[in-house]
């Protein structure tokens, strides 16, 4: 027996961006939500007042960028005391963090940086992702990374690995789909597949971002600087066919054009969801 | 999930891993990491090599935000180059990105290359002071008339906070002067020998303010116990 879930009337939102604040304050423009990286509104700075106000009007999705949940060491406390604060502020729609790492020996180093995927690295991501479920008191939602580097030992595929944390944790998943567009480009690996592996109840969010291809090694960089990519679109329309109707983000965080730019990409990813606003569940 | 996958890594060798990462993306040698690297038809130092490019631009950039007219100053080539050689020796500490380069200035002090401009450490602590003021929430003022609610003979005890924003800084330079002037499209003559300065500098609503005060009131101000970041407290003695 199959029965249809229809699609919200709007459920695409954009990353907010410090060129584009004073004119979404202005115009308000109709989007689901707006997504913020926590850690840019951790200090007292006037763009959390302008955040503030904005929440009046929007929605707000919480993308961490820096708990570093695939660190070897501990969770930082007090990173972690201080998500907890801006949620406590923002009281956000959602909450996601990476699959990655990007601290070490009391190091930042502002990067999602990969980790070998084992049965050992899995218990610690498990462990550090229900640490911070337990300490923010919400659901995470863990984001696919991009990558450009595989270890020689890492013996579980990543969607798997994603899956399992979910499983495990009761995290959901933020499913990036540029990340795996442009991971599997670099290290030629079918993207449907790895949609197919990913467990549709778990699914969260979409992100969609454009990225560029480097020449010099032959790879895609995801760098969020450009409109979506084509192959993009349509891995995104796969999506939409697997996981039915889910809050979508384009990101744009380089090269920050005018806002109508990431409104047009808006509108464009708003038809795609309504052209698949059915879904087949089973 | 097959239960061939092997326990391979334990943490200890996931940290080491993480720690031979962390120093190649830092600019250090890549040769202890690149064995646990597959290949997959690029040199592995090559990959390496793109995680190593976005973290020193978008530190540089960061500092770049937090420096701008010391940036302007010795100009963009020549920033990314101090700060490369910076963020390799003092990686940030916080993750939140404008709490990096607290002491960019004192490594400016110390970097050879730019010797040749002695105020270009104290325009990098004057920065970094409009910075930490730009990062507090201002506390409330107390209103005279809770103070004057205060019994006399409990006066004495009262503990009075200043605006955590709040700093003082002295600089042998015109520091004010130069800041202003390259904040403007073009660059005004500045006489850099015209005498140095005092300022007191605070946020202001949204914006950060600052003035310079002369000799007596400097001194009185800062004879409390100030610094950039702890804002001075006056405590009842027991």
């Amino acid at each position: 027996m199959t029965k249809c879930r229809p699609i919200p009337s709007h459920s695409v939102g954009i990353g907010l961006r410090s060129p584009h604040v004073s004119e979404i304050a202005a115009t308000r423009p109709e989007l689901a939500f707006l997504e913020i990286h926590a850690e840019n509104y951790m200090a007292e700075t006037p763009a959390l007042e302008r955040l503030l106000e904005l929440r009046r009007d929007y929605p707000v999705s919480l993308h961490g960028v820096a708990l570093s949940l695939g660190s070897a060491e501990g969770l930082d406390c007090s990173h972690l005391s201080r998500f907890k604060a801006l949620i406590e502020r923002i009281e956000p729609m959602l909450v996601s963090e990476h699959l990655a790492w990007s601290a070490i020996g009391g190091a930042y180093l502002n990067d999602l940086l990969p980790f070998p995927y084992t049965e050992a690295s899995l218990d610690l991501f498990c462990r550090h992702v229900e640490e911070a479920q337990e300490a923010l008191g919400r659901r995470l939602l863990i984001e696919n990374p991009s990558s450009y580097l595989r270890y020689s030992d890492s013996p579980i595929p990543e969607a798997e690995f994603i899956t399992a944390v979910a499983r495990r944790t009761g995290c959901g998943i933020l499913c990036d789909v540029n990340n795996i567009h442009v991971s599997a480009w670099n290290f030629g690996f079918d993207p449907i597949a790895y949609l197919e592996a990913l467990p549709i109840e778990a699914i969260g969010e979409i992100h969609l971002a454009g990225h560029h291809i480097a020449k010099d090694v032959n790879m895609l960089i995801d760098d969020h600087g450009s409109r979506i990519a084509q192959p993009v679109w349509e891995l995104y329309a796969a999506a939409l066919r697997r996981f039915g109707p889910v809050p979508t983000l384009i990101e744009w965080d380089t090269n920050v054009p005018a806002l109508e730019v990431l409104l047009d990409e808006a509108r464009d990813a708003e038809e795609l969801a309504h052209v698949h606003r059915y879904v087949d569940v089973a | 999930m097959p239960k061939s996958w092997p326990m391979c890594t334990d943490m200890s060798t996931l940290l080491d891993l993480q720690m031979r990462l962390r120093r190649a993306v830092l600019g250090g040698d890549t040769a202890e990491i690149v064995a646990a690297i597959q290949g997959d038809g690029l040199d592995p130092a090559a990959r390496l090599g793109i995680y190593r490019h976005h973290a020193f631009s978008t530190l540089g950039d960061a500092l770049q935000s937090t420096f701008p007219v010391v940036c302007r100053l010795v100009d963009k080539r020549f920033f990314a180059y101090a700060a490369h050689e910076y963020l390799r020796e003092h990686p940030p500490h916080s993750r939140c990105l404008v709490e990096y380069g607290a002491d960019f200035a004192d490594f400016l002090a110390d970097f050879k290359p730019s010797k040749d401009l002695p105020y270009l450490p104290d325009v990098a602590r004057f920065e970094w002071a409009l910075n930490i003021a730009a990062t507090v929430r201002e506390a409330t003022p107390l209103q005279a008339e809770a103070l004057a609610a205060v019994p006399a003979q409990q006066a004495a005890y009262v503990a009075l906070r200043l605006q955590p924003s709040l700093s003082y800084f002295a600089s042998s330079w015109p520091i004010d002067i130069i800041w202003q002037a390259n904040k403007e499209d073009e660059v005004p003559p500045i006489d850099i020998t015209s005498g140095g300065t005092s300022l007191e500098i605070r946020r202001a609503g949204e914006a950060v303010a600052w003035r310079r005060l002369d000799p007596g009131t400097f001194a009185s101000a800062r004879r409390s116990p100030t610094a950039l970041c702890s804002p001075p407290r006056w405590r009842p003695r027991p």
